[in-house]
């Protein structure tokens, strides 16, 4: 029980300081982290959730009308290119038309003029539906085996002679000199040789150079492409052409069939590809860009990045607040717990000074208050038995004079008997101090003189009683003199040691008192030549297990604890014997030097 | 119950995370963000072919997120040179490498070297002699020599002296180019393969062997040409003797030049492979094998025997012309 309190005060000091985070469920602590977290993240997770699909949705709308604006561009310009071509074909039309003679040098001036002034003309040149070759610009040597009666041009040529037809992007296989991809606008004409109107199909090849870069530079987000098909669905470009050819990729042109103008998603290959389909008039080509939804809006993954990132971040940081903040309303009322429960151990002298929440300080300084009062009872509650104690001794004290008188009455009833008139006025005389100093104007505390006083008294009446069945001596070191002592300390030892020593023994007995200093205390022995206690009855002595019949009543016991409640338990009785050699009883008191207007007696010794 | 309550709290928080982060899935290697650094070393680095192969690679590479570094030596019987670009390859820390070996033999310590090093070799048009080469990509050449050595027999009908004018001696596609038509040839008792040489891929070289052969052997009745290089060489040096149409000749590979021969009636025929292919094939498998995916042990892109009839059909067009010009 001692050691406890003292256990749990180390623990209270370690501890206050970092209280372990609680585990239980139903801390408060736990409670606060756990709501204040789903809460925080319930939330930030649905609002990012709807940020991130409206950004993800109108993103994705700028992508897409991106893409349309980038493919309605490409579009334009196509249609712008292959009217120009289409004018110049008229142009050259016109010019052969015009002239008398196709064989005419003019005319192949003129057309040399036009073909230079356009980079991407390859060629215009003039057959005979056989296949002959009328006219040809720029001059070249023709190629042998050029099957141009199989090719595309002219057979189209031949057989829709109205329009001009645009071939498919093929080899130049005409002329002599680099092998070019062109383009080939051909139509049935007619024109004049030596003055006969003749008809004849006119070849005009443009590069397909300018219409493969302008489509080869379409570039719809990372890997996004382009590409021109014809009206039957032959490729005109593909930026990938080999590739198909070879059958490792695979293009879907039919569903581009069922648009001229417009958008939609192809889900035929692995990768969901956005398709937008623009129409080049009047050619019929349609050129079709192909972005990847996926991919292009890089904004939607860029947005999941930031999002990851944030709600980790948000989770971490809220995680960390509310740790914190259950912390700091959890851990004084952890403190005060502690506290509380020390206190419950009986621990009542730890002050509480648990900082954190209002609440928490006001708790813990009413607990204080209350702590404080409880003290301020106990303290109380001690004075007062220890009034009560002191009552009771007086009364004791009180009760000795009574007995003590009727017994020295007695025996001076029997001296006035005997007609021992001088006894007789010592006797009185002594019994007559005595009584004074017993009551010493109520006082407890009396100088150590007038004890010494009162125990000769008490001697002297005793030794009359007695008849001399016993002398005296008082040895006394002046120095003890002056200090002050409780009273009727002495005179219960010496009747003790006259009652139960010296009273049942044959022989004449000798009783001596010496006082002496010893630094801080007054050592008062009084020793007797009498019976003498067996070990057994002196460990009885101080515990009132010896019952004392007769006598003043004031026993042994009573003295020491009142010693031991005046001066401390360092003070008291102690006591040797030997059974028929004697005792000797101790007292120890403190050194307690009395003030002048306390000493009372009337100059004795 | 705490523990668990706080591990489920983590588990919806990271639940909920993921379905934020991957509602879709990179579905495919074009999704990833990384570049893998690929080197392509060819025998050399000019020629439409190797162009071709170029082209095909580049397009794939742009595909796959590839940074693509393009190397070949100076003349295709620099094999040292060759070796020297897969060491630089191996220091210089490439992903892959796409190897296009010279010498069947030579180049087959630093392809091992390269396996050592981690690094996956492709081989592309031509094999090399090492088990550590992930993948071969490119044509069967010994299905080529033997379209070639078909339609030679065909035009010579069975019979007559035959010269082969081949490019590197110990290059793998063209020894087994050659084996396919001497098995072929094999078959025709009437035919018989007077000469074999071998060119280096110099036109110059290639014309003046093909002189001194027809010097020695005038009754040779058809060449086959077993590269671009060669092709260019020998039908050039027919054209120049007079020889066009007496002399048939079967190519490989379509230059411009050959195709103009073939239009001309000098080349009868030319064994086109497919470079496009090769080069794009070579990089999707160079990049599958960085990633750790199976790749076939043989990729075969096929090979296309082309000649005046079917020259403008506009699939082969595209082919035997692959740029616009």
């Amino acid at each position: 029980m001692n050691i406890e309190p003292k256990h749990s005060r180390s623990f209270k000091f370690t501890k206050k300081t970092k209280v372990p985070l609680s585990f239980n469920v139903r801390s408060i602590q736990v409670i606060i982290t756990i709501s204040f977290t789903m809460i925080t993240v319930i939330v930030v997770l649905l609002v990012s959730l709807l940020l991130y699909n409206k950004f993800a949705k109108s993103a994705e709308d700028n992508a897409n009308l991106n893409i349309q604006q980038i493919i309605e561009q490409v579009n334009s310009h196509l249609e712008l290119y292959v009217k120009g071509m289409q004018d110049i074909y008229e142009v050259v039309e016109d010019q052969i038309g015009q002239t008398d003679n196709i064989s005419e040098s003019l005319l192949k001036e003129q057309l040399t003029t036009l073909l230079h002034t356009r980079e991407d003309l390859v060629s215009v040149a003039l057959f005979t539906p056989e296949g002959r070759m009328v006219l040809d610009v720029p001059d070249a040597i023709m190629r042998r085996n050029t099957q141009l009666k199989e090719q595309s041009w002219f057979l189209t040529a031949l057989k829709e002679p109205v329009a001009v037809s645009f071939s498919q992007p093929h080899i130049q296989n005409l002329y002599k000199g680099q092998y070019k991809w062109v383009v080939s606008l051909s139509r049935m004409i007619s024109y004049k040789a030596d003055g006969v109107l003749k008809q004849g199909i006119l070849l005009v090849d443009v590069n397909f150079r300018t219409i493969d870069e302008l489509s080869s530079k379409v570039i719809l987000g990372k890997k996004g492409y382009a590409y021109i098909i014809d009206s039957l669905g032959n490729i005109i470009y593909h930026p990938q052409q080999q590739l198909i050819y070879a059958g490792l990729k695979y293009e879907n042109i039919e569903p581009v069939f069922d648009y001229s103008f417009g958008s939609y998603i192809d889900s035929s290959t692995a990768e969901q590809r956005y398709i937008t389909v623009r129409t080049v008039n009047p050619i019929g080509w349609k050129i079709v860009g192909v972005a990847y939804p996926d991919e292009i809006v890089t904004t939607k993954k860029d947005l999941q990045v930031f999002i990851f990132w944030f709600l980790s971040i948000v989770i971490i940081v809220v995680l960390l607040v509310s740790i914190f903040v259950s912390a700091k309303i959890s851990q004084p009322i952890r403190r005060l717990e502690k506290a509380v429960k020390l206190v419950g151990q009986g621990d009542f002298n730890t002050p509480i000074d648990v900082k954190g929440a209002y609440e928490v300080e006001q708790l813990s300084k009413r607990f204080n208050f209350m702590l404080h009062r409880i003290r301020q009872l106990m303290v109380q509650i001690i004075h007062e038995q220890e009034a009560k104690r002191k009552g009771e001794l007086d009364v004791l004290q009180a009760q000795i004079n009574p007995h003590f008188l009727y017994n020295t009455l007695n025996s001076v009833i029997r001296l006035v008997e005997r007609g021992k008139t001088d006894e007789v006025v010592t006797a009185i005389t002594s019994l007559s101090k005595l009584f004074r100093i017993s009551l010493s104007k109520g006082m407890n505390m009396i100088p150590l003189a007038e004890e010494l006083e009162h125990v000769r008294h008490y001697l002297i009446i005793q030794k009359i009683r007695y008849k001399s069945k016993f002398n005296y001596t008082m040895v006394i070191q002046d120095e003890a003199l002056t200090c002050t002592t409780l009273k009727l300390i002495i005179q219960p030892i010496v009747e003790n040691a006259i009652y139960h020593g010296i009273e049942l023994m044959p022989d004449e007995g000798c009783i001596q008192i010496s006082v002496k200093v010893e630094g801080e205390r007054v050592i008062i022995s009084v020793t007797d030549n009498g019976l003498g206690m067996t070990p057994q009855v002196m460990g009885q002595l101080l515990t009132g297990g010896v019952k004392s019949t007769g006598g003043s009543g004031v026993g042994v016991k009573n003295v020491h604890e009142r010693i031991q409640l005046y001066y401390g338990k360092a003070y008291g009785l102690t006591f040797m014997s030997e059974v028929e050699v004697g005792t000797t009883v101790t007292i120890t008191l403190p050194m307690v030097i009395n003030e002048p207007e306390n000493v009372e007696g009337d100059g004795l010794l | 119950m705490t523990r668990a309550k706080k591990k489920m709290m983590v588990l919806i928080s990271f639940i909920s995370l993921m379905l934020v982060s991957c509602s879709d899935s990179p579905s495919s290697l074009r999704m990833t963000d990384t570049v893998r650094k690929v080197s392509m070393i060819v025998k050399m680095n000019s020629g439409s072919f190797w162009n071709t192969v170029k082209m095909g690679a580049e397009v794939a590479a742009k595909e796959y997120n590839v940074e693509l570094t393009f190397l070949g030596p100076d003349s295709e019987n620099d094999i040292e040179g060759q070796i020297k670009l897969v060491d630089d390859s191996i220091t210089n820390k490439a992903d892959a490498i796409i190897l296009s070996a010279s010498d069947y033999m030579k180049l087959a310590q630093v392809t091992d070297r390269a396996a050592y090093h981690k690094i996956p070799v492709i081989s592309v048009d031509t094999e090399v002699a090492s088990a550590r080469v992930k993948t071969y990509v490119g044509t069967n050449n010994y299905e080529a020599g033997q379209k070639a050595a078909e339609r030679l027999i065909a035009l010579i009908d069975g019979r007559g002296q035959i010269g082969l004018v081949s490019f590197v001696e110990g290059a793998r596609n063209a020894d087994e180019r050659a084996a396919g038509m001497l098995d072929y040839f094999a078959r025709f008792p009437n035919v018989e393969v007077v000469d074999t040489v071998y060119c280096g891929s110099d036109v110059q070289l290639a014309a003046e062997l093909t002189n001194e052969m027809l010097a020695e052997y005038p009754h040779i009745r058809g060449i086959i040409a077993l590269n671009e290089v060669a092709g260019i060489g020998v039908s050039e040096e027919v054209l120049k003797l007079g020889l066009g149409g007496k002399v048939k000749i079967i190519t490989f590979d379509s230059p411009p030049e050959v195709i103009e021969m073939l239009q001309e009636g000098i080349v009868q025929a030319t064994v086109i492979q497919n470079p496009y292919s090769n080069g794009y094939l070579a990089v999707q498998h160079a990049v599958e094998a960085i990633e750790g995916m199976h790749v076939p042990e043989r990729v075969d892109t096929g090979s296309k025997l082309i000649d005046l009839d079917n020259m403008l059909w506009p699939e082969n067009q595209k082919q035997l012309f692959p740029f616009v010009r």
